[in-house]
């Protein structure tokens, strides 16, 4: 346990990425709020101000404020799964890279609990950190717009932080952030399995496969299941009650009304039962798996001499 | 008592190159033993399968474990320092003593941090930051604090100035070295650590030409210096290899005792260098 906690430590050491990214996101989302620059679906360039007019039916507020903090997490899901992709190709290739592996080898962790610390990482870890900055930067942008209304009189804690359902909205997104690497599972396995075989170029190593196997297919066979099953996995996580909810969630205007309709609540929108039982869950992980497993392989066997 | 190191027809083959070609020999608790061969000789690989870092063929016992199936607990009681490229470049030096805490349960960072003290190196700064040889002594001292049964050295002062190498092998008599402990070194250095050695092991094309103790080379080698006719006498005694210094022959004998050479010129014991390339070249002649 102690020795899995050093190797994950030294994950957050080698790949300081996994935490500036998201302070950098972070950051840059709080100046945007800031400015009136966060463009949420429904209202081009929401004034934070906007918010803060008292004439404004609090559930129309409500609404907007939960617009906000969706729009910042969603910013911060689609860094997240980009960092995933760059850290897992580079998890078991760099130390290959720069002669570090004799020395990591040369202490007493096996190959299963190194791989599984970088498994572990891209599974949990960088959401968790993901996470911890969505609500820094949530509190940021709240404190902030509470402040402005103040300042004209309006009272922040009522119109602020009175209108938004906090509890449903972190807890949604705790769930989401967890929930998309679960689904994305094979993708992450495949690019650990690249890392520990590849070279050279993990990346081009990597997606090559996943552009060209769909075409081939489709040249050979004249059909598209590695397109289809990309495509699904890659847009379709099957969290919500109706499949089409997170697009509908950005469409225009038609997001406040899902919302609306929701009474605020992700949660609501969201079956995560459903998502745990499907299927495809369950396939991908299994998929996951078995990439993990050859990743292990590969470290145990390769030998670079 | 059984041995530190057993070795019984271990063989490893890349494709069709047969790197380490069954080879068996043992190594003694408290000895330091040199493995000598030139470039490509399978020392390298035989050091990796001794730390199972790969497979092999044969029975190869390191500790009374198999190590490339039992590489966690081996690696307990075993260090090993390549060439010194082989730190993290990114790691402070605080982490690096952190990890191998959390890790290995014979390390004392107490020691690791006195050893540390004696030298140029602060704890904040990262691997990359230092000089070649600072990497090797902070290596050394974080092996050092780890109690382990055996350490293995590959080439571990390549490129380091003479000030530094000559520092690493006092550091690791003095701090390194007791009789509880066992070292196997492999350097081209060899001038360098004959004196270390209690033991020294030769291997060419994957095969041990040469296993032997310090204490034992007088009796079984001894070199010829003459010229001339008693050149030629010595020569039918079957040298195993013969060279030029300064007009004079110079005749390496394997197993030919002084007495058989006695008034033929001057005999003294070959060093490891010159023995080295008598058994290397004399082999493949």
């Amino acid at each position: 346990m102690q020795g899995q906690l050093a190797l994950l430590q030294r994950e957050l050491w080698e790949h300081r990425s996994i935490y500036i990214v998201p302070i950098v996101v972070a950051v840059v989302m709080t100046l945007a709020a800031l400015t009136g620059q966060v463009s949420i679906n429904g209202m081009e360039h929401v004034d934070i101000g906007i918010v803060g007019a008292s004439n404004m039916p609090d559930n129309a507020r409500a609404a907007v404020l939960s617009g906000i903090m969706i729009g910042l997490s969603t910013t911060f899901v689609f860094s997240m799964w980009i960092l995933t992709i760059f850290y897992a190709l580079d998890s078991l290739y760099a130390e290959r890279k720069d002669r570090s592996i004799l020395f990591w080898r040369s202490m007493p962790s096996t190959d299963l609990e190194t791989v599984l610390s970088k498994l572990l990482t891209a599974m949990l870890v960088i959401p968790l950190v993901t996470f911890a900055m969505i609500l820094v930067t949530h509190l940021a942008v709240l404190l902030f717009a509470s402040v402005w209304v103040a300042a004209r009189g309006g009272s922040g804690l009522t119109l602020i932080w009175g209108s938004v359902p906090f509890f449903d909205n972190w807890t949604a997104t705790l769930i989401f952030v967890l929930a998309l690497p679960l689904w994305l599972s094979p993708f992450i396995g495949w690019f650990l399995f690249v890392s520990a075989f590849t070279k050279r170029s993990p990346f081009l190593t990597a997606f090559l496969p996943i552009a060209i196997l769909p075409m081939l297919e489709n040249m050979l066979f004249d059909t598209a299941v590695f397109a289809e099953a990309f495509f699904v996995r890659s847009i379709k996580m099957p969290l919500f009650i109706n499949p089409g909810t997170m697009e509908r969630l950005f469409e225009e205007g038609d997001g406040f009304a899902l919302l609306a309709d929701a009474q605020l609540s992700l949660l609501g929108l969201m079956d995560l039962g459903g998502f745990l039982t499907n299927p495809g869950l369950w396939l991908g992980l299994i998929v996951c798996g078995l990439f993990t497993a050859a990743a292990i392989y590969m470290r145990r066997y390769r030998d670079d001499s | 008592m059984t041995s530190l190191v057993s070795a019984r027809n271990v063989s490893k083959n890349y494709g069709d190159l047969r790197a380490v070609d069954d080879v068996s020999f043992d190594i003694e608790k408290g000895c330091i033993t040199g493995l000598i061969g030139p470039n490509g000789a399978g020392k390298t690989t035989l050091l990796k399968a001794l730390l199972g870092l790969t497979d092999c063929q044969g029975s190869l016992l390191v500790l009374g474990l198999d190590p490339f199936r039992q590489r966690k607990e081996l690696m307990q009681n075993i260090c090993f320092i390549a060439d010194v490229a082989i730190l993290p470049r990114w790691i402070r030096v605080y982490q690096l003593l952190d990890f191998v805490e959390a890790v290995h349960s014979h390390f004392s960072r107490e020691k690791a941090e006195a050893l540390l003290a004696n030298t140029k190196i602060p704890a904040k700064a990262k691997v990359r930051e230092l000089s070649k040889g600072m990497v090797t002594q902070l290596h050394l001292s974080i092996i050092t604090a780890i109690d382990a049964k055996l350490l293995i050295l590959d080439e571990p002062t390549l490129g380091l100035d003479i000030i530094f190498r000559k520092d690493f092998y006092s550091n690791l008599l003095s701090d390194y070295f007791d009789e509880e402990r066992t070292i196997i070194i492999t350097t081209h250095q060899v001038e360098e650590i004959e004196n270390l050695l209690t033991n020294i092991m030769f291997i060419n094309n994957g095969r041990i030409v040469l296993d032997a103790s310090m204490d034992a080379l007088p009796e079984q080698y001894v070199e010829l210096l003459a010229s001339g006719e008693n050149a030629e006498r010595a020569r039918k005694l079957n040298p195993i290899f013969e060279r030029d210094v300064f007009g004079k022959k110079v005749l390496t004998f394997e197993g030919i005792s002084r007495e058989q050479l006695t008034g033929l010129g001057e005999l003294r014991t070959p060093d490891i260098a010159d023995l080295f390339v008598a058994k290397i070249k004399g082999v493949t002649a």
